[in-house]
C-alpha cells in the first residue's frame, strides 16, 4: 500500500539546516515597506522590515507568503509566495523580487514605501552547501534569480568560487551585474541574442558542470528538464548534484492544504514543507 | 438584546460563557471552551499549524478528510481562485484510516483542544468501517461524516444530494460507533433542510454545514479549465451568503446542534451565522490566508460579547429566525439605502 506522506518532514518549525541546527520557526508578522526600486524589466526590489532574529537566521531557498490586497477586500484571497532576494540583519530588512504578472503580484508592485504588509514565513528548507564544496554553479531563469542571489551572498561570505549563470528572453530580463558579489563570475544567455549567448542558459554551462562540486538552480520547470538533459551526459555518478527549487500554486504554505505536492522518490511531499528545495534527481516528472 | 448583565470593557470579562455543548443527547458529550473550530481540509491534523498559531486555544478541529484507503489524491493543478474565493481539487490525499490511527491520535490525546475526525467512503459499510475504527481509539472527541462523496451502489450519485442515502450512512455510522458524530452536509443536496432532518432523525449528534459548492475556471491563455480535474470546491467569502441562507434554513428546522461555515473571515461573519442560529462556527479557508484570524476570532467574540452584555452565546444563536423580527436597515447595511445617500 502506498502511503502518500512517507518522507513528509514533520512541522513546519522543524525545518533542518545545514549546520545541525534548526532554522527560525514560521509566524505571521506585519513590516512596513522601506525601499523600492526597479530590477530586470518590469520587476523590482521591494525591502520590508521584518524581526531582528528572523532576518539574522535566514538563509538561502525559504520564502515567505504575502497578503496581497488591501485591509477591506478579500480578493485576491491566497497569500502570494515570494523567494527571499536578500536579507539585511543590520536592517532588519528582507528584500522580494517582485514580477508583477498575477493579480497578487501587480498589487504588491504597487504599494508605495511605508505600506504595511501582512506576512507569513519563513516558510520552507533552504539550499544546502555541502561543507567541502568549493565551486558552486548557481542557474537562474527569470525571477528565479532571488534565491540565488541570496545564495551567492552566502557563499562569497564562506569564501568559496560562484559562477552565476541566468538566462531571460531578453538583456532587460536579466539581472543587473551591480546586484551580485563582485567576487561572483556572471554568464548571462538571452533568448533574442541581445547579452551574452543567444539561446538558452543551459546551452553555456558544459565547462561550469566539470568544475562545479554543486549545481543549485531555480528557474520555471521546462528549465530543469532541458537542465537536466544539458547536463545529464558531463555528470559522473549523479556528480556535481543538483538542488532545485520548486514552486508549485500553494495555498497554506505550512504543509496542511497539499494543494503543492510534488512526485519524489520518498513519495507524494508538500514542496511548502519538504521543499521548495529538492535534489533533481529526486523529483518525479 | 439582553440588557448589560456581564461587566463591560476587559475582553476576559468574568460571567461570559463561550462554551457550547454539541452533542446534547449524546452521554459523551462534545462539550468545547468556545465555538470557534477549524475546518476539515484547511487545518491538516493540527500539527502543521501548531507552530504558528496556539492551537489548544481553539474550542475544536476537524481533521483533514481521511478514507478507507490511502490516497494519492488528485493531478496538478489542484487549487485556483475566483474573486473573493478559492477553488481546490486535493482529492481527499490522505494515508487512508489504517495509516492514519497509527499516527495522529496518539498525539492528540495529549492535546487540550478536541479533535474531531473527518470521514469520507464510497459505500454505507465503509463509513460504517472507519466508525467503528476509531470508536477503538484514544483522542478522538468526536466524528464528522463528509456525505459529498459518490455513493458507488447508486451509480455515484453523491450521498448528500439525496435524504435517504445520507441517513442511511448516519444509521451506520450511529451504530458503529459512541462518539459524538457531525453530519457535514452538501450545499449540492436538492433540499438541505430534508437532508438535515433525515440525519438528525438517523442518529447526527449535529449537523455542519455547509461543505464547498463545485465551480470551475477556466485558463483563456491555454483554452482549458485551471483545474486538472476540471471542477473543484469552491471555498471562501464568495460563497458565504449562500452558506448563511442554508444555516438559516437548517436550524430553524432541526434540533440538534448547527455548525454554521462557510467564507468566515472575522468577526462580523461568526456573529450572522450565529445570530442565523450557529451554536458554533468553522473557519476554513481564512486560515489559509490568515491563520492568526481564529484566535483573534475567539477574543474579539468575548470583547463583543461582554461589550453588548451577551452572557452566553446561547443568547444569540438563531436570535435573526423569525420570532425576533427585526426590520430596521441595520448600521452594517444603511449605505445601501437611499436615504444615506442623501444623507452623505
Amino acid at each position: 500500500m502506498i502511503d502518500p506522506e512517507a518522507g513528509r518532514a514533520e512541522r513546519a518549525d522543524q525545518v533542518p539546516a545545514g549546520d545541525g541546527g534548526s532554522v527560525v520557526r514560521a509566524r505571521e508578522f506585519v513590516g512596513g515597506i522601506v525601499a523600492v526600486e526597479p530590477a530586470m524589466g518590469d520587476s523590482l526590489l521591494l525591502t520590508m522590515s521584518a524581526p531582528e532574529q528572523m532576518v539574522r537566521q535566514l538563509r538561502a531557498g525559504r520564502f515567505f507568503e504575502v497578503l496581497c490586497r488591501d485591509d477591506a477586500s478579500y480578493d485576491p484571497l491566497l497569500r502570494r509566495p515570494f523567494s527571499v532576494f536578500r536579507s539585511d540583519p543590520t536592517a532588519s530588512t528582507l528584500t522580494f523580487l517582485v514580477r508583477p504578472y498575477g493579480r497578487g503580484s501587480a498589487w504588491l508592485a504597487e504599494r508605495p514605501v511605508g505600506t504595511r504588509l501582512d506576512v507569513l514565513g519563513p516558510l520552507g528548507n533552504t539550499y544546502e552547501i555541502p561543507p567541502r564544496a568549493r565551486n558552486l554553479l548557481l542557474v537562474a531563469g527569470g525571477v528565479g534569480a532571488a534565491p540565488l542571489v541570496m545564495l551567492a551572498d552566502e557563499a562569497v561570505r564562506r569564501g568559496l568560487s560562484v559562477t552565476f549563470a541566468m538566462g531571460a528572453a531578453g538583456a532587460a530580463g536579466l539581472l543587473e551585474p551591480s546586484l551580485l558579489p563582485s567576487e561572483v563570475e556572471y554568464v548571462v544567455a538571452t533568448e533574442d541574442g541581445s547579452k551574452g549567448h543567444r539561446g538558452y542558459v543551459t546551452e553555456v554551462l558544459a565547462d561550469y558542470v566539470r568544475w562545479a562540486d554543486q549545481i543549485f538552480a531555480c528557474g520555471p520547470e521546462p528549465m530543469y528538464r532541458s537542465l537536466r538533459a544539458a547536463i545529464q551526459p558531463l555528470r559522473v555518478g549523479g556528480k556535481p548534484p543538483v538542488q532545485i527549487s520548486i514552486e508549485r500554486a500553494m495555498a497554506c504554505g505550512v504543509g496542511a492544504c497539499l494543494a503543492c505536492v510534488v512526485e519524489t522518490r520518498h513519495g507524494t511531499q508538500a514542496s511548502c514543507v519538504d521543499g521548495p528545495v529538492y535534489d533533481l534527481d529526486e523529483v518525479i516528472w | 438584546m439582553t440588557e448589560g448583565r456581564a461587566p463591560r470593557g476587559t475582553p476576559a470579562a468574568a460571567g461570559i460563557d463561550l462554551s457550547v455543548d454539541l452533542a446534547p443527547n449524546n452521554p459523551h458529550e462534545l462539550r468545547l471552551s468556545n465555538p470557534v473550530i477549524a475546518a476539515s481540509g484547511c487545518f491538516g491534523y493540527g500539527q502543521e499549524y501548531a507552530g504558528v498559531i496556539d492551537v489548544q486555544r481553539l474550542g475544536a478541529f476537524v481533521s483533514k478528510g481521511v478514507t478507507p484507503l490511502p490516497r494519492r489524491g488528485n493531478a496538478m493543478p489542484r487549487i485556483a481562485e475566483g474573486p473573493a474565493g478559492m477553488l481546490n481539487a486535493i482529492g481527499l490525499q490522505n494515508p487512508g484510516i489504517r495509516g492514519f490511527v497509527k499516527k495522529y491520535p496518539r498525539v492528540w490525546a495529549n492535546w487540550r483542544v478536541p479533535a474531531l475526525v473527518n470521514i469520507s467512503a464510497e459505500s454505507v459499510e465503509d463509513y460504517a468501517m472507519m466508525a467503528a475504527v476509531l470508536d477503538e481509539e484514544p483522542g478522538i472527541a468526536g466524528i464528522e461524516i463528509n456525505v459529498s462523496c459518490p455513493n458507488v451502489a447508486q451509480g455515484g450519485y453523491c450521498f448528500g444530494w439525496d435524504a435517504e442515502m445520507s441517513a442511511e450512512v448516519t444509521r451506520a455510522v450511529r451504530a458503529a460507533t459512541t462518539l459524538p458524530v457531525i453530519v457535514k452536509l452538501s450545499p449540492g443536496a436538492v433540499d438541505i433542510v430534508g437532508v438535515a432532518l433525515a440525519v438528525e432523525e438517523a442518529g447526527a449528534d449535529a449537523v455542519s454545514l455547509i461543505n464547498t459548492l463545485v465551480g470551475m475556471a477556466i485558463d483563456v491563455k491555454r483554452r482549458r479549465p485551471v483545474l486538472a480535474n476540471v471542477t473543484g470546491g469552491l471555498s471562501g467569502p464568495a460563497i458565504k451568503p449562500v452558506a448563511l441562507r442554508m444555516v438559516y434554513q437548517v436550524a430553524a428546522a432541526v434540533r440538534v446542534p448547527v455548525v454554521g461555515m462557510g467564507g468566515i473571515m472575522g468577526l462580523d461573519d461568526a456573529l450572522e451565522f450565529f445570530l442565523a442560529g450557529a451554536s458554533a462556527i468553522q473557519v476554513g479557508t481564512a486560515i489559509f490566508a490568515q491563520p492568526g484570524m481564529v484566535i483573534r476570532l475567539i477574543d474579539g467574540l468575548e470583547a463583543w460579547m461582554a461589550k453588548e452584555g451577551v452572557a452566553s452565546l446561547a443568547e444569540i444563536v438563531g436570535a435573526a429566525q423569525p420570532q425576533e423580527k427585526s426590520q430596521v436597515v441595520g448600521a452594517e447595511d444603511a449605505d445601501l439605502a437611499l436615504g444615506a445617500v442623501a444623507a452623505g
